[in-house]
């Protein structure tokens, strides 16, 4: 079992660091290119949208991420003491709409939850805690 | 972020993008699509082989540009995502909006 953690604050600037803790990770478990942009892609959303809109107030609040490698599960892990918020209540977007009546958001969860195996949500001690599992191929 | 432009005999722009759609690269993007939209190319290949990588900020930008375009009567086709970009196009349900089609030839051959 492996794993890394690692703290984001609420600044857009953080999302930078985002791509680089997925290609280290990936890179130190000899994962695919295919997992390493999965778990890109998950942390990006999920952490954009915490800091876009969890926070009611202008304080510096951390981001708490954990990758975590047991055998071919990898987990997903992201914690924050934003507002209560449950990403899995969001309905699936209607993909059969026509382009003029597509909205053009509400993609980011829906992706997420498409790259992963299995999402979970808990709301504990002021926190929203987000677990993600995803069976992946190591080159 | 890198895009370049260039126009067919026929007049249909093609825009080559590579590296990355997202967050922080997606607004400059968008900004050189709703241009060429804005001053009047109406068929547009939009040629993503050496995109790498493509979060929602970045689809959100292909759906609000190819709303636009198509209100002026005009189209946007993709053309040769890599294999993973495609699957999260298709996942995005895009391929029921777009016309993506898998080399440049093929891109341009969409608009007859």
């Amino acid at each position: 079992m492996s794993s890394v953690s690692a703290v984001f604050v609420n600044k857009r600037s953080e999302i930078s660091r985002i791509a680089e803790l997925a290609e280290q990770f990936g890179g130190e478990h000899h994962l695919s290119d295919d997992d390493v942009m999965a778990i890109n892609l998950v942390l990006d959303e999920l952490v954009a949208n915490i800091i876009e809109n969890a926070y009611e107030d202008t304080r510096e609040h951390e981001i708490h991420v954990t990758l975590r490698l047991e055998g071919t599960e990898l987990t997903v892990r992201v914690d924050d003491d934003g507002r209560p918020f449950d990403p899995l209540q969001a309905p699936p977007p209607n993909l059969d709409l026509p382009l003029e009546e597509r909205p053009v958001g509400g993609l980011g969860i829906h992706l997420v939850r498409s790259v992963m195996d299995r999402v979970e949500y808990e709301r504990r001690e002021g926190h929203n805690i987000l677990t993600m599992h995803k069976t992946i191929g190591r080159t | 972020m890198d895009i370049f432009q260039s126009t067919s005999d026929s007049g249909i722009l093609t825009l080559t993008a590579s590296g990355r759609l997202d967050a922080d690269t997606t607004a400059r993007f968008a900004e050189v699509l709703t241009g060429c939209i804005d001053r009047g190319d109406r068929r547009i290949v939009l040629d993503l082989a050496g995109v790498d990588y493509v979060s929602s900020v970045g689809l959100r930008a292909l759906i609000v540009a190819a709303k636009k375009q198509a209100t002026l009567g005009g189209k946007i086709v993709l053309s040769g995502p890599q294999e993973r970009i495609l699957k999260l196009l298709e996942v995005a349900g895009f391929t029921s909006i777009f016309t993506i089609a898998p080399t440049r030839e093929q891109a341009m051959e969409a608009f007859g």
